[in-house]
């Protein structure tokens, strides 16, 4: 109860006004600025990173440079071997901007991800399902439709329920799930962010109730600390399981026999 | 081909999400559902015999705000796919071609650098080996120039010593021959003056009674004895 009253609705945390042509189909809110900010930083790190190049790498194009083989180890030769190595970009890409947009969250006077917007997301997830769904059409011609959802080795009476399923799992629910993954997280992780600093904020500085308050500030502080840490965590976790998703069902596509 | 293919993907999601009936502005729902929303504050406000005016402002206030959470803003799936696009674009095209191309180059470099560390390697091997082998024959080659050299020096010395000898014979019989002629001479240059002593002494002791002729007979005789002592 208490807390209901000291908090705001739920949509104050995540609505934002227009900066730019507010109630128009344009209009450029926050979320839209952290989207091509994001943008920027990254174009920025991989161009610095990439073009300025000196042999022994320092600095930016070192961490460009680590950044890019860590995708190229850990999402594409993990998830889809040598073949991988051709969709590294695409990947790293799509790694490092949703962390981008994701690290905002922890960033001081912004902290909120942009990615706690089911908008971003859900256009990702779109991108994911899209290039998977094309990537098994071109690579596998008009048998992927089925071949994709028939797996090999069911016994016949089971396929009449593996199939439905198996479409639904892939061609329907596969870019939901990784849209709500990520947005699910992003928005739990702000929400718990936002208690524990309305809370810190009534007990250290508010003192609604009295001074007494003051002694127990700390204990949301130290939440407020280490869900923050934690925020970092997931903000690269979340990117990396949107990344290696995106990349095992790219390799169905590739290798229907996977 | 890929960057294309993830383009036209890009597009089409953009499309998709934006043909979807969830798909609404970031500031409000549309006139019925803000109607229906403040409707609703009306109803549950008044319900009871005091009006709850706080109440009814805020739950005004949710109104223009009354969306799910869930339901995606399009303005910001056309920024956040403009931005996206944009990234993919600009990444996929230009910084990491030239990221893959500085990694391959360094690649390059390094392999490059082990196999002419390698061949090096080879080289100061197979050097190593040449010299060990060239010093194996200079020792080889120098035990025979000693052993020559030994079996030289001992020919000299036997050839010296083999001289030395004959030198050393030659001398001592020259010196043999020498002393036997001085011998010889000493012995006729001491006959002569003792004859000419004799003669001289007998003349004196006998020099009245003797003739000549009985005085060279005795001194003959004397002379004679003379040499056969000293033979």
């Amino acid at each position: 109860m208490v807390l209901g009253e000291l908090l705001p609705n739920v949509n104050e945390l995540f609505e934002w006004k227009g900066v730019v042509g507010p109630h128009t189909w344009y209009e450029l809110n926050k979320v839209g600025i952290m989207a091509l900010v994001s943008t920027v930083i990254c174009i920025a790190l991989f161009w610095i990173g990439g073009t300025r190049r000196k042999l022994v790498p320092v600095g930016i194009q070192n961490v460009a440079e680590a950044g890019y083989l860590a995708i190229e180890d850990n999402v594409s030769l993990a998830a889809m071997g040598e073949e991988g190595k051709k969709w590294t970009p695409f990947f790293a890409t799509l790694f490092f901007w949703i962390f981008f947009i994701n690290i905002w969250s922890v960033v001081p006077f912004v902290q909120f991800p942009a990615t706690s917007r089911l908008a971003i997301p859900l256009f990702l997830a779109m991108v994911s399902w899209f290039t998977f769904i094309v990537t098994g059409f071109v690579k596998q011609g008009p048998k992927y439709f089925f071949s994709n959802i028939n797996p090999s080795g069911v016994p016949f009476a089971l396929k009449f329920l593996v199939i439905p399923i198996e479409f639904f799992s892939k061609y329907l629910l596969r870019p939901l799930t990784l849209a709500v993954r990520l947005f699910a997280n992003m928005t739990a992780g702000h929400v718990l962010l936002a208690i524990f600093a309305i809370m810190t904020n009534e007990l250290a500085v508010e003192r609604n109730s009295g001074m007494f308050q003051i002694a127990f500030a700390p204990l949301p502080f130290l939440g407020l600390v280490a869900f923050t840490a934690f925020e970092l965590l997931v903000a690269v976790l979340q990117a990396y399981i949107f990344t290696i998703l995106t990349a095992v069902y790219i390799n169905e596509s590739v290798h229907p026999e996977h | 081909m890929r960057i294309r293919t993830l383009l036209l993907a890009g597009l089409l999601a953009v499309g998709m999400v934006m043909a979807m009936p969830t798909g609404a502005h970031a500031s409000g729902g549309g006139p019925k559902e803000v109607f229906e929303c403040v409707e609703k504050a009306i109803e549950n406000n008044t319900e009871g015999k005091s009006v709850d005016y706080e109440a009814f402002e805020n739950a005004l206030e949710d109104c223009k705000k009354a969306k799910s959470l869930v339901t995606p803003a399009l303005p910001e799936i056309i920024w956040g796919g403009i931005a996206f696009l944009i990234v993919l674009a600009v990444l996929m095209k230009f910084a990491f071609p030239a990221l893959k191309k500085g990694l391959k180059a360094r690649e390059d470099k390094i392999r490059e650098d082990l196999e002419s560390a390698s061949r090096a390697r080879e080289e100061a091997e197979a050097e190593s080996a040449q010299y060990r082998a060239q010093i194996g024959d200079a020792r080889s080659e120098a035990n025979v120039i000693v052993e020559e050299a030994r079996a030289d020096a001992e020919r000299i010395r036997r050839e010296v010593v083999a001289r030395a000898e004959a030198e050393a014979a030659d001398t001592r019989e020259r010196a043999q021959e020498d002393i036997r002629l001085a011998q010889e001479r000493a012995v006729s240059d001491l006959r002569a003056q003792v004859a000419d002593l004799s003669i001289g002494l007998a003349e004196k002791v006998v020099e009245r009674n003797l003739d000549r002729d009985t005085q060279i007979a005795l001194i003959e005789s004397y002379i004679n004895s003379v040499g056969n002592e000293t033979r």
